[in-house]
């Protein structure tokens, strides 16, 4: 059986990987793939602390996450598809009629 | 850090499974706790048959009246069970609990909902997807109401998606405007992020105590930790409040709120910086005083940060306010600085006094604001529907053209300031004799400072009302009913919480004795 560190070095990894596509990105599109990826690193960590601590709790709960994050790209895509007609670009440095 | 202690075989893990197997206790009876959130979600559901029946034609009136009528019933459900007391019942095997906190924050939850709804029906006047935006306004509300009942961190961070996800809709609801469009994305995407840092927290958390009921967290927690896991804890710990800032609006995660305030409709702004911003704060309270409670994980000190949070909160957002110039945006920092007042509830939990004290403080000063500060973007959208401007001097000599409006205007911005035109002179007074009595001297010092210096940037918007001469061309069509009758009562109930908190002020203040 594999320890339960390497799920959470992995899992940090994903997570990581998810922030710095956040921080460095300009595309909203982008923006959306890497939540996910943050999303599934906090379900990585569920599905291996559910094994470690012997309840089904965690691996529930990452089903649950799994349905609300494609609630929240459904939202998110249509925001962007708006943004796109309003500004004609997903980029979301463009949208600045207010003072970020 | 070694986290695997223990490896689970199979067998084990069959065996635990089946002991926690306890049968769902849920009489008749118990359903009396949740029912304002049924009566919200059969409202949801009218709504949407309202307006499948008549697909091509809107009948604002309807909508918005079913709104109001429905989330008025469930205010009544709520107020009577406050007035009449209720046990603190927990439901679905404790995910849920029903006490007077949770009563008490769906009471300001509904009232804000049947204000809004009110309002709205000449603010969004003959636009599209009406059904959609009154469904929208209740979804939302049903899950602030659950997140104030939730006790488990799985029902948490759903009842949390549950609000934010519509919030994220109506906020880009003028899909033709630029502004409300890109505030819409804003908020989402900042919205996004710390969501998934939440869910990220909730994880580690659960890898530490093996439980996503606070009460067990907390218990696991008493009985102590492998001390080489309080890192990955203490991570944890710190996304949770990632995820509780973004939601009441706090510094670090502060910047979608002046934007988000600004671009949305002003109905909607009202009903996010009033009733999520509570909402935020009940998610806060609960987690943090039942699951985290201070003196079972000492080694990371969450009161200090939160005292750090509330100071600089409400430093930056009442000097920010000061700034500005436009109205709205005015409001939208300002709100972000009662944030900060709010702040200190959880800041002045030193345990060096009476701790249901303040933090009762922190909940009736959430109360009167979820009035006052409706009722101030209530009469933004008012501005908006008269298109009369949005800066300070756009309201020059508007008290000539309505006076009825810019006085309970006047009694919002100064009860905001916390001189004695409502109750928020009071709800400001208890949250200072609370950190006094917690000896958070710096925290009674900042509350004394940003209530002096809010006071400059509200009376900008009175000497503007009622000293300045108007524009020649200011022109004001017509008095609508419902933002009038909207602004009207929650004026009324500002300057009447005042007396009430004066009188009533021993019952009040035990509001938060629940959680300790």
């Amino acid at each position: 059986m594999i320890p339960s560190q390497y799920y959470l070095v992995l899992s940090a990894a994903v997570f990581c990987i998810g922030l710095f596509g956040i921080l460095t990105r300009r595309n909203a599109l982008i923006f959306l793939m890497s939540v996910e990826l943050m999303l599934n690193a906090a379900n990585i960590n569920f599905v291996a602390f559910s094994i470690q601590n012997g309840n089904l709790t965690g691996q529930v709960f990452s089903l649950f996450t799994i349905a609300l994050a494609a609630a929240e790209v459904a939202v998110g895509i249509g925001i962007i598809l708006v943004l796109y007609r309003n500004f004609n670009d997903v980029d979301v440095t463009t949208a600045t009629t207010m003072r970020w | 850090m070694s986290v695997a202690t223990t490896i689970m075989t199979p067998t084990t893990l069959t065996a635990s499974v089946s002991a926690s197997n306890q049968p769902l206790q849920l009489g008749l009876g118990s359903y009396e706790g949740i029912a304002p959130m049924i009566v919200l979600g059969l409202t949801a559901l009218a709504l949407f048959t309202v307006d499948s029946v008549y697909p091509d034609s809107t009948n604002n009136t309807l909508l918005s009246g079913l709104t109001v009528v429905g989330s008025l019933i469930a205010l009544v459900i709520t107020g009577t069970q406050l007035v009449t007391g209720v046990e603190s019942t927990e439901l679905f095997s404790g995910q849920l609990v029903v006490d007077e906190m949770s009563l008490f924050f769906t009471f300001i939850f509904t009232s804000v909902t049947a204000l809004i709804a009110l309002a709205s029906h000449e603010y969004i006047g003959d636009r599209e997807y009406q059904g959609e935006y009154y469904a929208l306004v209740v979804l939302a509300a049903i899950g602030m109401t659950l997140l104030a009942n939730s006790n488990s961190f799985a029902t948490a961070f759903i009842s949390l998606e549950l609000a934010s996800l519509p919030s994220y809709a109506l906020v880009a609801y003028l899909k033709d405007n630029r502004g409300s469009v890109e505030a819409g994305m804003k908020y989402f995407l900042i919205g996004a992020l710390s969501s998934a840092v939440f869910a990220y927290g909730i994880s580690l958390v659960y890898g530490v105590t093996g439980s996503l009921l606070f009460t067990d967290v907390a218990a696991t927690l008493t009985e102590g930790i492998d001390g080489s896991l309080t890192g990955v804890l203490g991570i944890g710990v710190v996304m949770i409040l990632g995820g509780v800032a973004f939601k009441t609006a706090s510094v670090p995660f502060h910047f979608w709120a002046p934007e988000a305030y600004e671009g949305a409709p002003a109905p909607i702004s009202a009903f996010l910086s009033s009733a999520s911003k509570a909402a935020g704060f009940v998610l806060a309270f609960r987690i943090f005083i039942t699951a985290f409670p201070a003196d079972a994980i000492a080694g990371i000190d969450w009161v200090l940060a939160f005292q750090i949070l509330a100071l600089v909160t409400m430093t930056l957002g009442n000097f920010a306010a000061a700034t500005q110039e436009t109205v709205k945006r005015m409001l939208a920092y300002s709100s972000i600085g009662h944030a900060g007042y709010v702040l200190i509830a959880l800041g002045a939990l030193t345990g060096a006094a009476d701790q249901s004290f303040v933090l009762s403080a922190g909940m009736i000063h959430l109360l009167v604001y979820g009035f006052m500060n409706t009722g101030a973007f209530l009469f933004v959208a008012l501005a908006e529907h008269w298109g009369i401007g949005r800066t300070f001097e756009d309201y020059n000599g508007l008290a000539k053209k309505a006076p009825v409006a810019c006085a309970a205007m006047s009694i919002f911005l100064f009860s905001l300031a916390g001189l004695p035109t409502g109750g928020g002179m009071l709800s400001k007074y208890f949250l200072l004799l609370g950190a006094v009595n917690a000896e958070a001297y710096v925290l009674a010092v900042g509350l004394i400072v940003n209530s002096a210096l809010s006071l400059y940037f509200y009376s900008r918007v009175v000497k503007a009302m009622w000293i300045e001469e108007p524009a020649s061309d200011l022109t004001i069509d017509g008095y609508p009913t419902g933002l009038y009758a909207a602004i009207v009562v929650a004026a009324v109930v500002t300057f009447l919480l005042l007396p009430a908190l004066a009188i009533f002020s021993d019952p009040a203040l035990t509001a938060g004795s629940g959680l300790f």
